[in-house]
This record gives C-alpha cells, structure tokens and sequence, in this order.
C-alpha cells in the first residue's frame, strides 16, 4: 500500500499520526513530515493508515494506485 | 438528502411556509445565527440544514450565505484565494472592531506569521506541558469537591483553559483572566452588537500593554518573544506593531473562548451517561477518542466566515465577488455523506472525522493544547470525582452565536 500526503492541503491537524504513529511522522510544527511525497506502508499497519486517511479532515492522504 | 441549491427547493419539507412552521423562520433562505430559537434548539436545526440544505441564505444586514455540507466546507475553506479572510470571519463586522491576525489574513501574510508561530504551538511542545495543566485541574477541583457540589463553568471550565493558556504560553500572571473572559465574551455575545468594539478594545488594550513591556524584558524564548520579533512580508517591510498586538489578541481570544464549551459538554454529557463514565474509568485510554468525539458533537465555534474574490459556484449556488460566505463547521461534522450515524455520540468510533478546528490553513493553531486540556480534565475529573450528576431540577444554560458557549451547569455528587 502506497499512499500520498499532499503538500498543500496538509496543514497539520495531527491525526493521521494519532492513528498510524508507525506511518505517520509529524515534523517540529506538527504537520505531516512527509507532506508534498508519497510514502509506503509498512506491512500490517494498512488498517491504521486508513484510520489516519479517513480522520483527516483536510482528506490530504490519497492511496496511490499500484 | 439535498446535495445542490436544486434540490433543496424542490424538497417539500424545505418550502418556506413548511420551515416558518416548524422553526418559527424560513432556515433555508432566512437563517440567523443569533436567532434564540436557534440557541434552543442547537441540534435539531444543525441536522436539519447539513441533510436537507447544503446551502442555505441569511437576509441579516447585508446577508450572507451559510455552507453546510462536509465536502464543501472543506472545498471552500482550502480555497483560500477565491474564499478570502482578510475581510474577517464575523458576518455584518460592526463598525470599528480591529481586524485579527493570523486569522483575518491570507497567505503569502498569514503563511509569514503561521511558519513563525507553529513551532510553539506543535504537539511535541504542547505535550511539556501536561504536568502544570494536571496539577491545575486538581488545585481547582481541590477548592470545591469537599462541597459535594459545583457550578462547573465558573469554578473550572472558564478558569482551567486560562490558566493553561495563561502560565504555559502567554507567560502572565492569572490575576487578569476574569477581566479578560469577560471581555471576550461580550465582545462575541454582547447585543447590540455594536457593543462588541468597546469590549473588545480593552482586551486589545491590555495585551498591547503587556506587548510593551515585555519589550523591555530580557528574551525568554517563548511565543511573545517569537511575536516581538516579527516576520517579514512578501514585499520586504516588517510586520507593524499593531499586527503583533492582533496576533496576541487572537491567541487569547483562541485560548479562552473555546475550550471552556467543548469541557463543559463532555462533562454535562458524562454526568448524564453514568455507562459511559463507566467505560472511560475502566479504560482511560479510551479518553483521547471520547476527546475527539466530544469535539465532533459540541463544537464551540459554529461558523466563520470568508469573502468571495471573485464569482463563484458553490453546491448550485451562484455566489457574487464581495458575498460574504460563512463555513459551518458545526454542521459538517455531522455530515451523514461523511460519516456513519453521525447524531450518534460513540466514545469508540473508528473514525473520527470533524471540522471544528477548522480546515484549511487557517486550522485551529490551538488544537493540540485544547486537545490535551480536554484529555488531562476528564481523566482528572473521573479519577477524582467519577460519580456525579446534574443537579435535580437544573439543565445547562447555552448562548449561541457564531461561537456556542454554557454559561451555567450545576453538578453534585456524593460528600
Ligand atoms: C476546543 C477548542 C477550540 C476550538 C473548537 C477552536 C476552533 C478554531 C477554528 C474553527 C479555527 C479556524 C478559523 C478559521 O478558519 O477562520 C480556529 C483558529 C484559531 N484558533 Fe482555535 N479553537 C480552539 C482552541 C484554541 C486555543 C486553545 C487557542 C490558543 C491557544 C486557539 C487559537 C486559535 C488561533 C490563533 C486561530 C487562528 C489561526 C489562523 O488563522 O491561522 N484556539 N480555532
Ligand atoms: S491529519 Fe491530514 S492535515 Fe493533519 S497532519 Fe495528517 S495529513 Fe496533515
């Protein structure tokens, strides 16, 4: 699973690293460290990943089409 | 469900004779947020416009039209250049109120201020301090749990998010907190509104002193030095003082006037829900989610607004340059085309998706505090006092505008 953090629309409400503190870093603002790339989810941490996507009230983590 | 402005004139149930009926005015084309019957019946009225009006009108003054659905509060409040701030957040602005910095700004300006205040304001900073914020809620319920009794807003929920706002980041002694809640307050409630400005002013007033002297204090490295040191714009001049002092208002205005309402629901909501209380005592690591899902369903700041820059189309509705547009948050977080049962309040949703911090650049730069400060009081609250109640024969007292606040709640428990 591949996922992609957009670089403008992240403006760090925090949650997705709430959810998926595995896959979701925030930087020294609090905002998704990994926001503008795309990034992959380690094996068996989808279902939090999609918990994070899914709160994100700015909908700013896409999955990337394999 | 309404998605467009077409569908919801061709809904029967939102003809204007059947709205006058039901709510005493048509809400679809006529709402008003200071309308009392609105403060009455809160819910009933935010449920009824996010699933049959996704957008809706007010002839108030000037007027303005009202967002409603999750989809397009997010479309709107991230399109900053079309939707802009910089005119403010309140509808019909009275005459004279000083505009707020970062938010009443659009980037590249409020960008300059947000890069330049975030740091202090990010999670992991927050998180240092959870001692002082834990010892405060217990001093407070120290002064009343002896009594059996409380008045929860003034004797904790109008005092802890200003102490923790006041001791961990402003820097300033509590002594002032009260003249400034009430200032704060009569400057968003205060009717006529034209009575806002004056109240207003003296919060201005107090903080531009408190900016002056702090000038002649040695550097502490805390946010006020961070304001005192200014940014520079786009165009090369430096930030003026008065924007610095906007900067601080609007921190105070965030860090009082807010949290109080989202604590004092979730303690209202869990004095009437003793299996939910039961729940979070035996698991208090099911809080942070409760936290959330408190925040979903009491939201404090309603609706704030934008301006259009230009024409527009909004879910149907044609929206000129210079509409004033106000967001409701408050409806889109419970948004049945985002979310599952979404009038439900469940402590352990899977999800949570709500918009009361705001979307879009302009996101609550309070939220991580108002998060932990609504974390550390319930689980203080249970593990001091986990059983208690509405007093007999009293029910919250609510004031609502733009922003929703309690102004009274009675609580006892066993001595
Ligand atoms: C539960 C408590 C709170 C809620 C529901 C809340 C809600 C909001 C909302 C909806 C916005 C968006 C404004 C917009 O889009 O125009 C906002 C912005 C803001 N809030 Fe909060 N807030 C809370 C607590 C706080 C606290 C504790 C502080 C200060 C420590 C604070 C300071 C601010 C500031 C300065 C802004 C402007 C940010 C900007 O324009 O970039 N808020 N808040
Ligand atoms: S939840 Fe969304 S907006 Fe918030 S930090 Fe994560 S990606 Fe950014």
């Amino acid at each position: 699973m591949r996922v992609k953090i957009d670089g403008e629309h992240c403006t760090g409400h925090g949650r997705c690293a709430k959810y998926a503190p595995n896959v979701f870093i925030l930087d020294d603002d609090g905002y998704n460290a990994d926001r503008g790339n795309e990034i992959d989810v380690p094996e068996g941490e989808e279902e939090n990943a999609k918990r994070g996507m899914k709160s994100c009230p700015e909908r700013a983590i896409t999955l990337v089409a394999e | 469900m309404n998605e467009t402005r077409a569908d919801m004139e061709a809904d029967p149930e939102v003809a204007p004779e059947v709205l006058k009926a039901r709510f005493g005015r048509d809400i679809a084309r006529d709402f008003d947020l200071d309308d009392p019957m609105f403060n009455d019946r809160f819910d009933e009225v935010l449920t009824f416009m996010v699933n049959k009006c996704p957008i809706s009108f007010s002839k108030v003054g000037t007027g303005y039209h009202l967002v409603n659905t999750n989809e397009q509060v997010r479309r709107v409040a991230q399109d900053w250049r079309t939707f802009s701030s910089a005119k403010g957040y309140m509808p019909n602005r009275p005459e004279g109120l000083p505009y707020l910095m970062p938010e009443e700004s659009d980037p590249p300006m409020h960008t300059n201020w947000r890069h330049k205040l975030n740091p202090h304001m990010s999670p992991k900073v927050i998180a240092t301090y959870e001692e002082v914020i834990r010892q405060d809620c217990n001093v407070l319920i120290d002064t009343f749990i002896e009594k059996g009794e409380c008045e929860f807003i003034s004797e904790f929920g109008a005092l802890l998010p200003g102490w923790a706002f006041f001791k961990n980041v402003l820097g300033v002694p509590i002594d002032d907190l009260a003249m400034l809640v009430e200032g704060v307050e009569q400057g968003t409630f205060a009717l006529p509104a034209e009575e806002r400005p004056a109240h207003m002013a003296r919060v201005f007033t107090y903080l531009d002193t408190h900016l002056k002297w702090r000038a002649t204090q040695p550097k502490r490295g805390d946010v006020i030095d961070t304001i005192l040191e200014g940014v520079i714009y786009d165009d090369g001049t430096e930030a003026p003082w008065d924007h610095k002092v906007s900067i601080l208002v609007d921190l105070t205005f965030g860090g009082i006037a807010t949290t109080t309402f989202v604590m004092s629901s979730a303690i209202h909501y869990l004095a009437m829900h003793p299996e939910v209380r039961q729940q979070l005592i035996d698991d208090p690591s099911l809080i942070e989610n409760a936290v959330e899902e408190f925040s979903r369903v009491f939201p404090p700041v309603i609706a704030l607004g934008r301006t259009c820059t230009r024409d527009v189309e909004v879910a149907g509705t044609e929206m000129k340059e210079g509409d004033f547009v106000m967001l409701t948050w408050g409806a889109a977080s419970r948004d049945p085309r985002a979310m599952e049962e979404p009038e439900k309040i469940d402590i352990k949703r899977e999800t949570i998706l709500h918009s009361t911090f705001g979307v879009g650049p302009h996101r609550c730069i309070g939220s991580n505090l108002a998060r932990l400060e609504l974390t550390t009081t319930i689980e203080e609250w249970l593990r001091r006092i986990p059983e208690f109640s509405l007093r007999e024969g009293t029910a919250p007292v609510y004031v609502t505008g733009f922003l929703r606040s309690m102004r009274e709640l009675q609580l006892v428990w066993p001595k």
